[in-house]
């Protein structure tokens, strides 16, 4: 009953977002912090891999909970799906995606005579989306949690 | 959502690559050798912006990026020092030293347009911060 509380919410999506905004948020302030380290080429986690894959695992969960529920009584389900099923699955099930870019041979970079390509401004600005990101995850996932406690304690 | 934000940065990383051009004609005013060390006056370099389709596609705005950085080839001030190492030996300049020919006044209100255009894009680029928070306060 209780996994399946949250389980079965945008909570377990939201996690997942707050989660790689936050190391996404770790990679760019190194590439700050390495603004006039020779040689150093900007990194960064992609955002395409990661919504990919998020939606390759929703894909997943709803396509399991539809096999649990045909044939089953609709009670039954939360009795199929052990604690944590319906989360991510393991990174191997879907398409391997190069997490950590290098943007090597990116031109739309200034690549200085150092080899240091790092743009303060773009930096700064992935940082403020970034950011954003993470901010709507958790606004999200209070207001989902705001609604569970008003249906507990019976009141809106 | 972000284009905007693409965009104003795109134009900071232009403003600011055409103020590190502009410092660098100043800091040059009275170079007159080249990086090799040869006798040869230091020529003012500008840059050259062009429109970046590849930022922001929504809604066919552009962002800004830098073509090139140019070097100008303009003829050099002459000054009379015959003292100088890099003065001319023999002909009709003899005694002159060929110095760079930057205009100050030019060089600098190039430097406030570009601070200027940079602030601006900065206002911008709150604008679009505020905005997504004004979203996201629709749900708090």
């Amino acid at each position: 009953m209780i996994p399946s509380l949250f389980s079965g919410s945008a909570i377990p999506v939201l996690e997942q977002v707050a989660s790689f905004t936050e190391a996404r948020h770790n990679i760019l302030a190194g590439n700050i912090a390495n603004l006039d380290t020779p040689g150093y080429q900007v990194r960064d986690l992609s955002e395409q891999g990661f919504q990919a894959r998020l939606r390759a695992a929703l894909a997943a969960r709803d396509s399991a909970a539809k096999a649990a529920a045909s044939g089953v009584s609709p009670g039954a389900i939360s009795n199929l799906l052990p604690p944590g099923a319906s989360l991510l699955p393991p990174p191997t099930a879907v398409a391997p995606v190069t997490s950590l870019e290098t943007v090597n041979d990116n031109l739309a970079d200034l690549l200085h005579h150092d080899g240091n390509n790092v743009s303060l401004e773009k930096q700064v600005a992935e940082m403020a989306k970034n950011q954003l990101r993470h901010n709507l995850a958790l606004t999200i996932m209070t207001a989902q949690f705001r609604t569970l406690e008003a249906a507990i304690s019976e009141r809106a | 959502m972000f284009s905007a934000m693409d965009i104003s940065t795109s134009a900071m990383v232009a403003q600011r690559t055409r103020i590190n051009v502009i410092t660098s004609n100043i800091a040059n005013i009275s170079t007159t050798r080249n990086e090799a060390g040869e006798a040869q006056p230091y020529q003012p370099k500008f840059v050259v912006f062009q429109t970046d389709d590849s930022v922001g596609q929504a809604l066919g705005a552009a962002g800004v990026k830098v073509t090139s950085v140019e070097t100008a080839n303009v003829e050099p001030q002459w000054r009379y020092e015959p003292g100088h190492p890099d003065a001319i030996k023999e002909g009709p300049r003899r005694g002159y030293v060929a110095y760079p020919n930057i205009d100050l006044t030019t060089e600098f209100v190039d430097a406030l347009e570009a601070t200027r255009a940079y602030e601006a894009n900065i206002g911008a680029m709150e604008i679009s911060k505020d905005l997504a928070n004004q979203t996201l306060r629709i749900l708090a």
